[in-house]
């Protein structure tokens, strides 16, 4: 948490899902902290026919002077969010690269095909050896558990945030969380929400590797 | 016998012309299912082995293979197949005249058999309109209901399967010669299942020479009058030459020449005029309306129509020498011509071991037959 | 997220696209806005909608684009300013209209605003809308990024009002959805009065009648309008020029393509030898300004989506500069440099570049692209579109593909747009064997339902949402009732424009603001017409099934089957789930012949989930809508259905 300074300009970040996972709302969020902060927040999405089941991210392009292109450029992620493990693996082979810092969801989404028996879906021990072997430091979180023990899974998106701002590589702040939350909801939900985010950043404190 | 899977069923008789529509791959799945007479394939089924294709009286037939399990000796070819008599046959006086049509031989058997406990079920040929459909009875007043002739190739079979996924045990089937074959090859338990339970009790089989195609039917007929008003068909032996229909008008009488194009393509490669499969077989018996020409086949069978004569429910006389040569001969021309159009269609027994066949018959009891 | 409705001038917000021009419309005085829901345009009237709850404003759901065109006119003819935005495809439906508005002119400032998604993210084409501008002659504004798309449509509207034409702004997926920096400006008091003044001399622009004729003066004005909006392009803010005096490579650009451009120029540290001119008005080209750019250099690069239209623009004035300026080396679609089909990215611009200087662009190593890629292959299965669990669309067309082939008559489905879209695919059991534009599916069937004089024995559907009826789906009914094709036309009505987010339509009894409005009845007006119509609930699929195939062997004329079901998605349906379900898993057959996995092989619903290790399916709840339909389809009734509570 806190005020830490870009190590990269434009510092690039994916959030990756399943569509209807609530890609675009924990984008926003994030996008909205950082621009609270004074600096140039890009944000590219997919949207429409792609919520339908299929795979979606988000590319936030962070910068202190410019807006970015909405694009990520190849290879050129810094921090992935993956809302699903498959779809974080799926990220990595086009904007990964060795020095790459992953948090990970640990709860499968099923594609079709899988859940039709045609394809299989990987163990959750090969994910997280491919992902480790992927990336410079993948962080794994049951986001979707504790997120129904809060009460929703759709709280797992929120937690997810409070971990990025709890691995010290951007200047989150909660208090800059708790002014955009309040932004669009009621005090009580703002209310859960903080505990959502307090839980994420603790879930990676003790997780260094 | 070789089996295969629900793909090849549908490359080797659907696409191929040669469903009956007995019903016998209905109702096992929700992939099979029977509209009006015709039987389709509504999704794909990727099993390499189905009950479907070993069932199906058209795809891979091993008459070898059933005669061993019925009659313990290799298939010989004989026209009307192996039996232990034969006999004319009609309704004693325990049934109802005026509830069947012809002898009513079959609905007297079922109804007996029904009675005793033999049966719990039976599966039967309904109509619905012009429209044949299976039904599954469970009571013998149930059982005249379903009495009429009906000449369109039926699902009956899909009834059946029906009644065996609720979880009957001991069902009757009346069935055409197709059908009886595809309950043949069912009894004798194809896919070698270790907890496989027969759960027929009794097959009748009855004669057939060919059925006719719903769909058509109903589409010439619809042409030439108001079908609705159909209350039931006949068709009289030769040399009649028609169609007799019974409607609330009167007789309309509709000439076989007519009627012959709508015989499915599948009918011309059925060897089997007297169901040889079944436990009895019942036909009409020419020249004497109101009797049947009755098969008995099996002991089982055989008990049965001792106990109707006994009881009431059959009358039975000696079958005279020169109607069973008759029906010898008709018999046999069936099987020439249908081995004939088998082998000249490329269905009967393959060149090479790993095609498919509809039919499987050892050479020297096809030359036989077609000499 | 963000307050930019009621914000205040010099406010620094995150916007997305079309926020950003939602809020450039309120900036510009706009009075009227309408438009018929299109990814990615949809946004800026939801916005507006939402707006108009603040400010005064008309803002409307129409039932097409060219309708909503119209109504935009309207206010323009009235002396109000308004705004029409639409997707691509969008374009062209109102292109009869457009074609004579851009000829009579208009009077309040209009501005139209499609937007178009190259690489066809959320459409089945990538098509271009500035070629619209140019056939009809209108000017061509393309805003480069987010504080652009604000501001760009004042500058618009105010252009529009002198020259007294529409004026297009075009944007781009990449700009509309994504997000990015916004400083606020003013929003003006607007208290307009609206008054259609036409009793004047007919041809007087003022007060005169608003049509094309004559159409040779017209279109001799429409030039001198066009001229005019040169002059202020030559001086227009939006044309920016960043880069050395005199630059190895020229890149000319336009729209997302700019931060594509400054980004791949970035990353091979080109800055010095690359320059980089990013024209917001691209239709007509300002010569004067072009031509001073063009002769900094030799070559020239141009990145723009998706047709090479600015590139052959270019040219062409190259062509007619060289006696002055010399003849000049172009790159772009044309050469290969960049793909001519898809959309644009950093490093597709990156790697054109380096190629022309001879540089080398870098992104990850190959040996990790290749390591990764190998691990994906199982790590990363693919991930197919499909129907939301509960969506009445996977009823109906299971009910639709089982009358199909009970029937057996080599039936087939013309399909259209909107979520039932998807029914080309798996998920839908792939019973939609055509798919065009809005409407097209009854179109189709109609000229299908007439070649049974040439042989044609299948019997003929087409199925069309509820939405897509009032758009376009009710001149092809005409069609087919008085020519007397015989069709069956099956009407998804899950009471919403679903697969845009969920908009209102004329069939539902609120509009664009939420206030009570009268609804249109689709039986009753397909009744009026003289088609047959019988109306089911698809989750009931043995209802739907018997009344379909009942209606396929009726033989003439047009039968309409409306099938009645509210989408999952939809606010009112949201998370209410009817029933509990679970799979027994003693009565379950799951690979064994009688099942071969149907619920999860073919029925496909995501929240039933096939159990590797039990051999059994499985209800997921967290994914479960309740909507029972799979209960009905396995035949051994092992998926049980409780009431919720």
């Amino acid at each position: 948490m806190g005020n830490a300074e870009l190590s990269d300009d434009p510092y690039n970040v994916i959030i990756t899902g399943v569509g209807g996972q609530g890609n675009v709302l924990a984008s926003r969020v994030l996008g909205n902290m950082l621009a609270r902060k004074g600096l140039f927040v890009t944000i590219g999405e997919s949207f429409g026919g792609t919520q339908r089941g299929g795979s979606v991210s988000s590319h936030i392009r962070i910068s202190r002077d410019s807006t970015w292109s909405p694009q990520v450029p190849k290879g050129a992620a810094h921090v992935l969010v993956g809302l699903e493990a498959t779809e974080a693996i799926r990220t990595l082979v086009d904007y990964g690269n060795r020095k790459i810092k992953v948090i990970c969801n640990t709860r499968p989404i099923h594609p079709v095909g899988v859940i039709a028996g045609e394809i299989s879906y990987p163990s959750a021990q090969d994910i997280r050896k491919w992902m480790e072997e992927l990336t410079e430091k993948t962080w794994f979180i049951d986001a979707t558990d504790e997120a129904i023990n809060l009460g929703s899974p759709v709280f797992g998106n929120i937690i997810l945030i409070g971990a990025l701002s709890g691995i010290n590589v951007l200047p989150l702040d909660r208090e800059d969380f708790e002014k955009v939350i309040s932004e669009t909801m009621s005090p009580e939900k703002v209310e859960i929400n903080l505990r959502a985010y307090d839980l994420g950043a603790s879930m990676v404190s003790g997780r260094k590797l | 016998m070789k089996v295969f899977g629900p793909k090849e069923l549908h490359e080797d008789v659907q696409k191929k012309d040669l469903c009956i529509g007995c019903g016998a791959c209905v109702e096992l799945c929700r992939y099979f299912r029977n509209y009006k007479g015709k039987t389709a394939m509504i999704f794909p089924c990727t099993l390499p082995q189905g009950r479907c294709y070993a069932h199906c009286p058209k795809a891979e037939v091993d008459f070898d293979f059933l005669a061993s399990k019925y009659w313990g000796e290799p298939y010989e070819g004989r026209p009307l197949g192996k039996y232990l008599e034969v006999r004319a046959a009609k309704a004693g006086d325990r049934m109802d005249q005026g509830t069947f049509q012809g002898g009513g031989t079959v609905s007297a058997l079922l109804t007996l058999a029904m009675e005793t406990g033999l049966i719990e079920a039976a599966a039967l040929t309904d109509r619905e309109g012009l429209v044949p459909i299976p039904r599954l009875v469970t009571g013998p007043e149930e059982v005249v209901k379903c009495a009429s002739s009906k000449y369109m190739a039926s699902p009956t079979l899909a009834g059946f399967n029906l009644g065996v996924r609720k979880g009957y045990g001991r069902i009757a089937v009346v069935g055409t010669p197709c059908q009886v074959t595809a309950v043949a090859q069912m009894r004798a338990n194809p896919l070698e299942k270790e907890d496989f339970n027969d759960p027929v009790a009794l097959v009748i089989g009855l004669f057939c020479n060919w059925g006719l195609d719903t769909r058509k039917l109903i589409a010439l007929l619809t042409e030439k009058m108001d079908i609705s008003t159909i209350q039931g068909m006949d068709i009289p032996p030769p040399p009649a030459e028609v169609l007799i229909l019974e409607t609330a008008n009167g007789e309309v009488k509709i000439p076989l020449e007519e009627i012959r194009p709508l015989v499915p393509n599948s009918c011309h490669i059925c060897p089997d005029m007297t169901s040889e499969w079944a436990d009895i077989s019942v036909g009409m018996f020419e020249g004497r309306p109101g009797w049947n020409t009755l098969i008995i086949r099996t002991s089982a069978g055989l008990k049965l129509v001792d106990q109707a004569c006994q009881s009431g429910f059959l009358i039975t006389e000696k079958m005279p020498e020169p109607n069973l040569d008759h029906l010898i001969e008709a018999a046999s021309n069936k099987k020439k011509k249908a081995l004939l159009k088998a082998q000249k269609d490329g269905v009967l027994n393959t060149k090479q071991e790993d095609q498919r066949s509809a039919i499987r018959m050892r050479a020297e009891v096809i030359e036989r037959i077609t000499a | 997220m963000s307050n930019f409705i009621e914000g205040k001038a010099g406010t620094r917000l995150l916007l997305m696209g079309n926020e950003a021009i939602a809020r450039g419309a309120l900036e510009a005085g706009v009075s009227v806005a309408a438009a018929y829901p299109g990814t990615p345009s949809s946004e800026i009237l939801e916005n507006l909608a939402r707006a108009s709850k603040h400010w005064n404003l008309y803002v409307e759901w129409s039932s097409n684009e060219k309708v909503a065109m119209e109504v935009a006119a309207a206010a323009s003819f009235a002396g109000l300013r308004s705004m029409t935005s639409m997707k691509q495809c969008g374009v062209n439906v109102t292109a009869d209209f457009l074609l004579h508005l851009s000829l009579s002119g208009t009077r309040g400032g209009m501005v139209m605003v499609p937007c178009d998604d190259p690489g066809a993210v959320a459409s089945i084409n990538e098509g271009e809308s500035r070629q619209f501008a140019r056939s009809v002659e209108i000017p061509c504004l393309e805003p480069g990024d987010f504080q652009e798309a604000k501001d760009m449509i004042k500058w618009a509207i105010e252009l529009s009002e002198e020259i007294q034409n529409l004026v297009m702004v075009r944007s781009v997926t990449r700009l509309s959805h994504a997000s990015g920096t916004v400083v606020l400006g003013e929003i003006p008091e607007m208290r307009p009065q609206a008054v259609f003044k036409c009793d004047g001399f007919v041809l007087d622009p003022k007060e005169g009648i608003m049509v094309p004729a004559p159409v040779g003066f017209k279109h001799d004005l429409q030039h001198k309008k066009l001229e005019k909006a040169v002059l202020r392009f030559e001086e227009c803010p939006f044309n920016t020029y960043r880069g050395p005096e005199k630059p190895e490579l020229l890149i000319v650009t336009s729209s997302i393509c700019h931060l594509y451009s400054r980004e791949a120029v970035h990353r091979l540290g080109a800055e010095d030898r690359v320059g980089l001119l990013r024209l917001g008005t691209t239709w007509p080209l300002p010569p004067k300004l072009v031509e001073k750019h063009l002769r900094r250099v030799d070559k020239i690069l141009v990145v723009e989506e998706v047709l090479p239209l600015m590139e052959q623009d270019l040219k062409v004035l190259a062509m007619e500069l060289a006696p002055q300026i010399g003849v000049k080396r172009f790159y772009g679609k044309r050469d290969g440099s960049l793909p001519m089909v898809g959309e644009l990215n950093p490093d597709l611009v990156g790697q054109a570049i380096a190629k022309i200087l001879g540089m080398e662009y870098k992104t990850a190593p190959q040996e990790y692209v290749d390591r990764a890629r190998q691990l994906a292959f199982f790590g990363a299965p693919a991930r197919e579109l499909t129907f939301c669990p509960g969506c009445p669309h996977r009823a109906s067309f299971w009910a639709i593909k089982n009358a199909l082939e009970l029937d057996n008559r080599h039936g087939f489905v013309c399909g259209d747009i909107g979520c039932y879209g998807l029914a080309v695919l798996p998920c839908g059991f792939q019973t939609l064997k055509t798919m065009h534009a809005m409407g097209s599916g009854t179109g189709l069937a109609s000229g299908f339902g007439k070649l049974g004089r040439f042989g044609l024995d299948q019997p003929v559907l087409s199925t069309c949402g509820d939405s897509t009826f009032f758009h376009t789906g009710m001149p092809a009914l005409v069609n087919a009732i008085h020519n007397q094709s015989n069709i069956t036309m099956v009407i998804l009505d899950n009471s919403g424009t679903a697969m845009t987010g969920f908009q209102p339509h004329p069939g539902l009894k609120v509009d664009a603001v939420g206030n009570e409005t009268p609804s249109i009845d689709i039986p009753a007006v397909c009744r009026a017409m003289g088609a047959r119509v019988e109306v089911c609930d698809p989750f009931d699929l043995e209802q739907t099934e018997s009344t379909l195939l009942k209606l396929l062997e009726v033989k003439e004329g047009v039968k309409v089957l409306v099938l009645r079901q509210i989408c999952a998605q939809s606010p009112e349906k949201k998370a209410k789930k009817e029933y509990e379900m679970r799979v027994n898993e003693a009565a379950c057959l799951g690979q064994n012949c009688g099942c071969n996995r149907l619920c999860t092989r073919i029925f496909r619903c995501p929240a039933l989930v096939w159990d590797q290790a039990k051999g059994t399916a499985r209800v997921d709840e967290a994914l479960c809508a309740g909507c029972g339909v799979c209960a009905s389809i396995c035949s051994l009734g092992a998926i049980e259905r409780k009431e919720a509570v």
